[in-house]
Formats: C-alpha cells, sequence, structure tokens
C-alpha cells in the first residue's frame, strides 16, 4: 500500500505558494523550470506546468515552490497542485531530471560567482541586522535562495531582496536572469523588524 | 526613448505594506526608490534604490530627497501611511510635483485638526473637544457629552480609542490613555460624543479634488467600545444605495474640507437616523494587509489596488477602477489576548474552508501580543471571497473560529 502523501501548502503572496511534501521530490539540490518546455523528463514538472496558470516551479528536497499567474486563488490552484505532486510520486520513478550538462556547466560558474558575492559582500551586510541569505542553486541563470535570521519574516525583507541583494547581483554578475525567493517568512521567529502600524 | 521614470516611494520600517507597494512597482516599468526612516544595510551600496530619511525631521528630510532629486529626478513621490503621506506632499511640493497641500495632510493626520476643519466645512462630525492630560481628570470627565469617547490626536489602529459612559468610566479610561500617550510624548487627547450606528470604511482616490469611490465595506461587527478593534470589512456594502450615496457624499465633501486634491483616501463613516457621520479620513490607502481584498478590472489583468496607486501617481493609464465582480473581505485577527505567542493551530483547517483564500500569519512565535487600547498589531489576516458578501462574511467568521492561538502568559 503506498503510504499517504501529507502536503502543506503555505501561500507567500498572489503569485507563489511554497508546498512540503512529506516525500522527498528531489534529492540532487535545487531544480527551476521556468516553461513546459524545460520541464519535458521530469515528470513531476511536466504535471505541474498542466496546472492552469503556473509559470514557474522550484523543487528543493521535500519542497517545492510555485508561482502562478492569474485570478485564481491557490485554494483552487493548491488543490490541482497537490493532485498533481500525488500522482507523479504514484507513478513510481524520478520525479525531476538532473540539470541539463551544457546548463549546468554555465550555471556552475554562475553559483561560483553568487556565492562569492554572498560570502564577500552581502551576508557581511544583513549580518548587522542578525540576516543571512543561503544560496540554494542557480539554473538558467536564475538565482534560487532563502533567506534567514532577522530577514526571515522580516517587514522589509522585499526592500532588502529587491533594492539591496538583486541590484548588487545583478551589478556584479550581470548573467544573473533572475532571482527566486523561496523563504518560508511565515515561520521567522526573530525578524529585524515587526510590522506594528497600520 | 528616456530613461524609465523614477518613483520615490516611503517606506517607514515597520509598515505591513512594504512587500505590497515593491512588487507593485516591479510591475511597472519604473526605476524604484524607496526612502526609509532607517537606514538599509545597502543604502550605500545602492543609493540610487534605497535613500534614508529623517522622517522625524520634516524638514531635514525634504532637503535629503531635494539633493538625491537633483541627481536622480523623481516623477513622482508616494507615502503609505499618514507619516509618509504628510512627508510625500512636502517633497512632492519641494520637487514641483503633484501633491496634497501640506497642511491638508497634516489635518489628515491629526484628529483635533480634521474635526476643526470638517466642522467649519458643515461636515457631519461627532461633538467635539481637545483636552490636555495637565488638566484635572474630574473637570473635563464633568464636561464630556455621554456616551463619548477618548481618542488619541495621532496614532493609529484604534489604539487608545475607548468608550465612557460615565464620568468614573471617563476617568479610568483617560489613566488608561495617559500611559499610552506617554509613550508618544503627547499631551493632548480628544472627547467625541459616541455615534451609534453601523460603520463603513471607504477607499477612494482624489483626482483633482474629486473623490472617486474605489470600494466601500461594510464592519459586519458592532463597534460599540469600551474598545475599537477592527474585525471584518466585507465590500460589497450591503447598506441602501440611497445610504451608500451618502457615505460617498460625506467623505467627499470630507476630504474637500481639509483641501486634499490628489492620491488615496481611507475614510471611516457611522450612518444612522440623522445621517451619515464622518468618523475618520487618512490621506492615506486602507492599512495592514487589508488591500488584499481588492482588485481592479477583471480577469488575470486586474491590478491591486498599489499598483493603481502607483499608476495614477506616475501618470500611466490605469485600464480599471471598477472593483471586481465578486464579494471579497478581510478580518483583521483580533488579539486572543495578551502573551508571548508559542503558535497558531489551525490555520490549515482555516484555509480549507470554502471562500477562504488565504491565512496569513504576521506575528511571529516569539512575539508579545498586546490587546486593545494599548496594542497596534494584528497576528494576522484572513482574506475571503465569494458570490455574495453574507458568504464571505460566513467564511471569514468559520476559519476564524478554527484558528487556536498558543500564549505564554506571565510566569509560563
Amino acid at each position: 500500500m503506498t503510504p499517504e502523501i501529507r502536503i502543506t501548502a503555505e501561500p507567500v503572496d498572489g503569485r507563489r505558494c511554497r508546498f512540503v511534501v512529506s516525500t522527498p521530490l528531489f534529492e540532487g539540490g535545487a531544480r527551476r523550470f521556468g516553461s513546459p518546455g524545460e520541464a519535458q523528463g521530469s515528470p513531476l514538472a511536466e504535471a505541474l506546468f498542466a496546472v492552469p496558470g503556473v509559470t514557474e516551479v522550484l523543487v528543493a528536497g521535500p519542497s517545492l515552490t510555485v508561482t502562478k499567474d492569474g485570478p485564481e486563488p491557490w485554494k483552487v490552484t493548491g488543490k490541482l497542485v497537490g493532485a498533481a505532486v500525488r500522482a507523479a510520486v504514484a507513478a513510481g520513478g524520478p520525479l525531476v531530471a538532473p540539470a541539463a550538462p551544457a546548463s549546468a556547466a554555465d550555471d556552475e560558474a554562475l553559483y561560483g560567482r553568487v556565492a562569492d558575492l554572498f560570502e564577500a559582500e552581502i551576508n557581511p551586510a544583513i549580518a548587522r541586522h542578525g540576516g543571512f541569505v543561503e544560496l540554494l542553486d542557480v539554473q538558467d541563470g536564475v538565482v534560487m535562495l532563502r533567506m534567514g535570521g532577522g530577514c526571515q519574516g522580516c517587514g522589509m525583507a522585499d526592500v532588502t531582496l529587491r533594492q539591496g541583494i538583486e541590484a548588487a547581483l545583478r551589478q556584479r554578475v550581470p548573467e544573473v536572469a533572475g532571482i527566486v525567493d523561496a523563504t518560508d517568512h511565515a515561520s521567522g521567529t526573530n525578524p529585524y523588524v515587526t510590522a506594528s502600524k497600520k | 526613448m528616456g530613461a524609465p521614470a523614477r518613483l520615490l516611494l516611503l517606506l517607514p520600517t515597520t509598515t505591513y505594506r512594504a512587500a505590497a507597494f515593491v512588487e507593485a512597482a516591479r510591475r511597472l516599468d519604473v526605476e524604484l526608490t524607496v526612502g526609509t526612516d532607517h537606514r538599509s544595510v545597502f543604502a550605500g551600496d545602492q543609493p540610487e534604490r534605497l535613500l534614508t530619511l529623517d522622517f522625524a525631521r520634516r524638514d531635514r528630510a525634504v532637503a535629503q530627497a531635494r539633493a538625491f532629486a537633483a541627481a536622480h529626478p523623481v516623477a513622482a513621490v508616494v507615502g503609505v501611511d499618514d507619516e509618509t503621506a504628510i512627508l510625500a506632499a512636502a517633497i512632492a511640493a519641494a520637487l514641483d510635483l503633484p501633491h496634497n497641500p501640506v497642511a491638508a495632510a497634516l489635518a489628515a493626520r491629526d484628529k483635533h485638526l480634521q474635526r476643526t476643519a470638517m466642522a467649519r466645512a458643515g461636515v457631519p462630525v461627532p461633538a467635539f473637544r481637545r483636552h490636555r492630560l495637565g488638566e484635572p481628570a474630574a473637570a473635563a470627565a464633568a464636561a464630556a457629552p455621554y456616551p463619548c469617547v477618548l481618542k488619541p490626536l495621532c496614532l493609529s489602529a484604534s489604539r487608545g480609542v475607548i468608550r465612557a459612559d460615565t464620568p468614573e468610566a471617563f476617568v479610568a479610561a483617560r489613566a488608561v490613555l495617559a500611559e499610552i500617550l506617554a509613550e508618544t510624548h503627547a499631551d493632548d487627547y480628544l472627547v467625541e460624543a459616541f455615534v451609534p450606528g453601523p460603520e463603513a470604511a471607504l477607499e477612494g482616490l482624489l483626482e483633482d479634488g474629486r473623490l472617486q469611490p474605489l470600494a466601500l465595506f461594510d464592519k459586519p461587527d458592532p463597534l460599540d467600545g469600551p474598545y475599537f478593534e477592527e474585525t471584518i470589512y466585507v465590500t460589497p456594502s450591503r447598506l441602501p444605495p440611497g445610504v451608500q450615496r451618502e457615505l460617498i457624499a460625506c467623505a467627499g465633501h470630507a476630504a474637500s474640507a481639509l483641501g486634499l486634491v490628489t492620491g488615496p483616501v481611507h475614510v471611516e463613516l457611522r450612518h444612522n437616523s440623522r445621517g451619515p457621520w464622518l468618523i475618520e479620513l487618512g490621506a492615506r490607502p486602507i492599512g495592514g494587509r487589508c488591500s488584499a481584498a481588492l482588485r481592479f478590472g477583471p480577469g488575470p489583468g486586474a491590478l491591486s489596488l498599489e499598483e493603481l496607486l502607483l499608476r495614477r501617481a506616475l501618470g500611466l493609464p490605469v485600464p480599471s477602477v471598477e472593483r471586481e465582480v465578486a464579494a471579497s473581505g478581510v478580518m483583521m485577527i483580533p488579539v486572543p489576548g495578551a502573551g508571548v505567542l508559542r503558535a497558531v493551530r489551525g490555520v490549515e483547517a482555516a484555509r480549507a474552508v470554502p471562500g477562504i483564500e488565504d491565512v496569513a500569519i504576521t506575528a511571529h512565535p516569539g512575539q508579545r501580543l498586546v490587546p486593545p487600547p494599548r496594542g497596534a498589531q494584528y497576528p494576522g489576516f484572513l482574506f475571503a471571497r465569494g458570490e455574495s458578501p453574507a458568504e464571505v462574511e460566513t467564511a471569514l467568521r468559520r476559519a476564524h473560529a478554527l484558528l487556536r492561538f498558543e500564549l505564554a502568559t506571565n510566569g509560563e
């Protein structure tokens, strides 16, 4: 008998939702899919792109961050995502293919440069507010990261991410095509700033 | 083709609004500069994108913004709350950009100035009187109309707002208010007649002094005191159309009385057998995370309230200011008690309630929760959409009933 798969949905905002699945989905680090074409050969990603409105999928260990464009609430899209995950897992076999070698080589070089920037500049800066940023992976030029410490759940996290980290990345590593933030801000226990004003 | 226009967005570091406004700006072809009251760790590295402004000293902040704009021309200045609305007006005036008169923005911020200007213009407001904490409490209590409401002049989120039905209750309420005001170094407070009747909130946009209503929310939970913690907002309103028209007209009259001419307004009103009453008007959009209850225009291209406001401020096209067809609502989750938050249970069950679109818990484990009248932080927000306002309200109440807040109180 197939064990029950539990899925927890944690909407990040209207466009993004993080799903945590009770079984590993991809143990080769993290993998991002930015289009149905990129999903070819990865049954889980193929199934997720069949869900109306899905535009991007990030898989890392037991978690999925799904981005959608469209008016359907996560309540509706989330159920379809859950069904797609369960069907893909039930079918057996690898859910996510490793990144293509050619792209992987470029991404590996990019990963190193981004990691150096994080270590030398970004993390020392945000450490002053008790925060840190973790580089999850780089795929097809897209940087996947997670914020922690004082940044996780901070009321100004988006300002730090977009006006600080992303801007620095685009200046120092212009090959970066985009950033995906996989932070679960709702679980932050020590944010640097807590929203309070109406 | 020229460079994209630059938007100066004024964000207090404690705002709930940062993510929604930053995301809205990213959707536009615009250079974004965030002006904040505390220096970002990246301000030195990204001086075009992060500007530190002295929010507490307006003249200094204006000079800082003017120096910045000399090197990086700014096309629009947008504030997100009462305080930054004043600063935005002052900076925009200095940069010769469209703006509200600073005096109007100041009047919208100060409840006594606001009441005075409105009463002078014939806007229906409760009878009011300003008092100083230095005066004997008994004298102020003797002069008050009962039932009455004691209010700070400049705090938000109903903080420090207390109803008193007797002189004894007045004195007790004033003592609590004095403790709250001591934290803000304020000496004055307002006493006004309590106005019975259902309360509504109007979200609107001013253009050349004309009010464009965007959404009228009902507040189905009675706000009769002794404290005035906001909970459910549902739109469209179920009030009779004639009453809605009176409320909107009253809000427009109030905005004119203050001299506001441009940008968002958030207006709290009541209605009873004597007609509409203006309770408060802010020269700002709806607060907290509540704007997520609003979408404008049909389908996938619908605009958020923030995108609509930024487009208007920048002079960009706005496809529609018509709210979506669906009914929608938000619940500002009431503070469940005083204590340190340990955990919130039932979030998944609440999300599963038909009609609920999101459950956003904004308080974090370890955060101290403070109930009204002293507190100003909601533990979170519930959002719902449905075919009717009644359906939305039911969904919000059902979801809220499923949430369990675990608090550590003193000694635990």
